[in-house]
């Protein structure tokens, strides 16, 4: 007679003893979710976009650990952000996208009792249209999108995206950024009119500018523009200033101008969701990002512009007089700053983007 | 082929995981997205399902089905270079002794596992305008020209003026590269199972009776080997059609895929709803090839019974 | 008789004698047995006409992909030393990035999950995989075709769409992404199960088209039960198949990136997600760093799964 033996094993302590286990780590689980105000934070940000020891110093002043995660552009970030349970306390979304993400019931309003160092920020930031009395945000950085360029291979200073966009004389040497709203902006400008334009008839004129001029682009680099430039890959990007000043640094035959047309004057701004579990701790950290000697030694590691008035105060000049970081009144005359243009306008330029990469 | 009635319990058994599986995690799921894809957007994140065609009626645009075709036609192109580099590359190894075999194996694979965006990172590295094949280039250019003017000939500037590197990066020759290099072992694995259980003795047969080299493989070797071609085919272009990732990142400023247009929707364009309809749309596309094939299979089986 | 084999394909035919055959001609121990037997020397005996591991084109090919393959990844690994912030030009050698590597707790920690998630959906999906693969074999029941379309549906699904009804039913059904460790992986496991066993499945079902029914009733009648037929002869019929099935399974489920990002939560973050974000302004040695550490242990892992396979080898 063949004896078989059974396939699972059936001891009752075993199945007692598994379920025991289960119910336990469920228990645990749920009470990590619950509990209110542990010492702990998560902060979504981007890329290198915080001083090396802020996280740490922020932890020995207070207590609270922070958990940093990374996203690589607001869109990344909205779509974290629509799920409501996501789990984080602060983040770090650019201007246009706090109007977004107010307008999607997405934010918890600001206590402005609990971040004193409010006082330190510069009086033009504090009033802004995309966020009026500052209610939902805070500014962190700002910033230019401008011309980054190999001065070896340029001919003098570009100042015009003239030569990115309509002359074909550094073809095929050429990146422009990767989404649609970056590109057809400077296309708009060029063109004469405003960046913040929801009129399709010049939404089309400037995608068919983009097109027209598509045999002249290498690629359009969506972060990495500054590689580019940096490797010798192509001669002219449009790209953030910081970026191409990082860049700079390692390299002196690289140079950064604005366009005369004007362009995309970028805020990023901190925030705080609406259903963030440690709302309190969120509050203490945006207070103490905007500390002095905390803010000019975050601003002077990612060489950003800080709109902190105390901070500036401290940094040197190397930093406060670069023309790249803070670009004179004159050069800044035509520059817009982001606004949130509605669903109806996305479309539009996303269709134009389509159409533009399907070319 | 026994009926499932003959063992129903082993057939149960066999049968539940993948399909519970299948059902409650797969299906179930997609089930969401296709009621979604009749949704309208009525605020920047609420959908609501009225059961509208306007979506399909969009994603029906001759701008998208044209993205569709281009598509289709770079993951044929990529699936094509894969099989013919695959196929040799698995022929050889099921010939090797044992131990070379797994060897050789895992020395195509091992790439694989690494993380695909370094690769691609690194496959920049290579192809860009400073990087290696670049660097070999100018190096043989400069050695071509050391033999020229030796020859008398350095005046002429036969070669140009000064070195221009290859345009390797950014355009569709990197995206092909990509494409390949990235789905490769998706089409070695099945094709290696496949031949190294193919009985070499047909082999021996078929060129006994005086079959050339080429006509046996023809007849004999790929016939026999069909199935795991088939499953090789299958793996990479179906993967290559929905791909966004290495357009995204290698392509230049022609390359857009159905797959770049449907990330777009779900993040920057924020419309769920629209993305919805498209990636049904590529569903049914592609569902409708395989049934095509299925169709063909059926014939032919059929027509070998006759 | 000559080395002239005709190309069967479009595949490049090297006539340079960069391919020299570098192993022993082992004869292929088949039933019915090739020609050659086990000779040491070489090059002075003709090529056979089923010695195929003895044409230099095959290796050709071989070799040229081999370098095309690695190429990238040594430079790759090379830059890893490299004493500068952006990867582009060697400036210099310096371990610095392993050291940062090593501290970096959040890159630590995506690339544990990463491995943790691969290694328990590979176990689940080719076990899953296998059985599908041996119940479509072996039975036929009403709708088998469609069934066998629906099998195939995960793999035609553009992973896009499957992250977001991912996303969608988990957000729907409330599923707890909080937790314990591994539980809060269970989410990104379910989707990684979900879109690997299929491929399981095919190379499994590829395999077994091959199988002999007749060693399956041999062993019926001999008096084994389904459990031993399946355990003793099935079984290690199939173990090319699941190794392969297993290998692929592990692959892609330790390199998803799109399903992910879309099913992990803030604290679930793998190693791809964690990659991309840190390489979408440019990729720092760190990260090449972190990666070689990854290849380094995957080669060593494989070299010890090898190893293991070495005995039951000799059957084959």
């Amino acid at each position: 007679m063949k004896r078989r033996k059974p396939l699972v094993p059936t001891s009752r302590r075993g199945f007692l003893a598994g379920t025991g286990l289960a119910a336990m780590c469920l228990t645990f689980g749920s009470k990590y979710a619950f509990s209110e105000e542990e010492k702990a934070l998560t902060f979504y940000n981007w890329d290198t976009y915080i001083g090396p020891d802020t996280l740490s110093d922020f932890e020995e002043a207070t207590g609270i650990s922070v958990k940093m995660d990374l996203f690589g552009d607001n869109d990344e970030l909205f779509a974290k952000l629509r799920n409501a349970k996501n789990g984080y306390d602060v983040i770090v979304p650019s201007s246009d996208f706090v109007e977004r993400m107010v307008a999607a019931d997405m934010l918890m309003p600001l206590d402005h009792d609990k971040i004193p160092n409010m006082a330190n920020i510069q009086k033009r930031f504090l009033e802004v249209d995309f966020d009026p009395g500052r209610k939902y945000s805070l500014p962190y950085m700002w910033g230019t999108i401008g011309i980054g360029y190999n001065k070896e291979e340029v001919e003098g200073t570009p100042d015009s995206w003239e030569i990115l966009l309509a002359s074909d004389k550094y073809a095929d040497r050429i990146a422009l950024l990767g989404d649609a709203q970056h590109v057809l902006q400077i296309a708009l400008k060029y063109l004469g009119y405003s960046l913040h334009s929801t009129d399709p008839k010049q939404i089309k004129e400037a995608e068919d500018l983009i097109i027209a001029q598509k045999k002249n682009i290498k690629v359009f680099a969506d972060d990495n523009g500054q590689d580019l430039l940096a490797s010798g890959e192509v001669a002219l990007v449009q790209e953030w200033n910081g970026d191409i000043l990082q860049v700079m640094a390692e390299d002196e035959n690289l140079g950064y101008s604005l366009a005369k047309e004007g362009g995309l004057l970028w805020e990023d701004c901190l925030a705080i969701p609406k259903n963030a579990p440690h709302p309190d701790n969120a509050h203490k950290f945006i207070n103490f990002l905007n500390e002095p000697e905390v803010n000019a030694a975050i601003a002077e590691a990612i060489q950003f512009g800080t709109p902190n008035e105390a901070a500036l105060k401290l940094l040197p000049d190397s930093y406060t007089k670069n023309p790249v970081i803070f670009p004179s009144e004159e050069a800044l005359k035509n520059y817009e700053s982001a606004k949130y243009l509605g669903e109806e306008a996305t479309k539009l330029y996303d269709e134009a983007w389509t159409r533009i990469k399907a070319a | 082929m026994e009926s499932w009635k003959r063992s129903p319990l082993v057939f149960a058994i066999l049968a539940l995981p993948a399909t519970f599986w299948l059902v409650v995690f797969f299906l179930l799921p997609l089930g969401f997205v296709w009621i979604l894809s009749f949704g309208e957007k009525t605020s920047l994140v609420d959908v609501e399902i009225t059961w509208t065609l306007a979506n399909y009626w969009r994603a029906l645009d001759t701008i998208y089905l044209e993205i569709i075709w281009k598509s289709v036609w770079i993951s044929a192109l990529a699936t094509l270079l894969c099989l013919a580099v695959a196929y040799p590359i698995a022929f050889l190894i099921s010939f090797l002794s044992p131990r070379m075999k797994l060897l050789m194996l895992m020395a195509i694979i091992m790439p694989f596992w690494i993380n695909m965006l370094i690769r691609t990172y690194a496959l920049i590295a290579v192809l860009r305008r400073n990087g290696y094949v670049n660097f070999i280039a100018e190096w043989l250019w400069n050695k071509a020209n050391l033999v020229l003017s030796a020859v008398g000939l350095g005046e002429y500037h036969l070669l140009g003026e000064k070195f221009e590197p290859l345009p390797l990066i950014y355009n569709n020759f990197s995206l092909m590269v990509g494409l390949v290099y990235v789905f490769l072992p998706f089409m070695v694995l099945p094709l290696y199972a496949t031949i190294e259980r193919l009985d070499k003795s047909y082999l021996e047969a078929s060129l006994d009776l005086g079959a050339s080299q080429f006509r046996t493989f023809v007849s004999v070797t790929l016939p026999l080997t069909m199935p795991g071609v088939v499953s090789g085919v299958i793996l990479v272009f179906i993967p290559c059609l929905g791909s966004f990732l290495i357009p995204d990142l290698l392509g230049g400023t022609n390359a857009q895929m159905i797959g770049n247009v449907i990330t777009r929707q779900f993040k920057q364009a924020n419309d769920w709803p629209f993305g919805s309809a498209l990636s049904f749309l590529l569903m049914y596309v592609t569902f409708g090839a395989l049934a095509l094939r299925a169709f063909f299979a059926a014939r032919g089986a059929r027509r070998t019974e006759e | 008789m000559s080395d002239t084999t005709p190309a069967a394909k479009a595949v490049h035919r090297e006539k340079s004698g960069d391919a020299r055959v570098a192993q022993e001609t082992t004869a292929i121990v088949r039933p019915a047995a090739v020609s050659s037997p086990a000779r040491t020397s070489r090059h002075r005996d003709p090529v056979g006409p089923l010695e195929f591991h003895r044409r230099k084109w095959l290796w050709a090919i071989f070799g040229m992909t081999i370098v095309l393959l690695y190429a990238p990844i040594l430079s790759l690994m090379a830059f890893s030393f490299n004493n500068s912030k952006r990867n582009i030009v060697w400036q210099g050698f310096t371990t610095d990035y392993y050291v940062r590597a090593w501290n970096n707790a959040s890159l630590f920690e995506a690339f544990t999950n990463s491995l943790t998630i691969a290694i328990i959906a590979t176990v689940i999906s080719t076990v899953i995989g296998a059985t599908v693969a041996v119940m479509l074999w072996r039975f036929r029941f009403p709708f088998k075709a469609p069934y066998e379309g629906l099998m195939a549906l995960p793999i035609v699904v553009p992973e896009i769409c499957m992250g977001v009804a991912m996303l969608t039913f988990f957000n729907t059904i409330h599923w707890p992404s909080g937790g314990a460790w591994p539980l809060n992986l269970s989410a990104i496991i379910i989707a990684h199960v979900a879109f690997c066993f299929p491929f399981v499945a095919i190379v499994v079902r590829a395999r077994l088209a091959g199988f002999n029914r007749e060693l399956e009733e041999a062993s019926r009648d001999l008096g084994a039960s389904e459990w031993q037929t399946f355990r003793y002869v099935i079984v290690p019929f199939l173990k090319p198949g699941l190794v392969a099935g297993a290998l692929l399974a592990f692959t892609l489920s330790l390199d998803d990136f799109v399903i992910t990002f879309f099913t992990a939560g803030p604290d679930a973050i793998t190693f791809p997600v964690k990659i991309y974000s840190m390489v979408r302004f440019s990729v720092t040695p760190e990260v090449n760093a972190a990666s070689t550490v990854l290849i380094l242990i995957t080669v060593i892992a494989t070299i010890f799964a090898v190893r293991l396979q070495a005995p039951s080898k000799a059957v084959e």
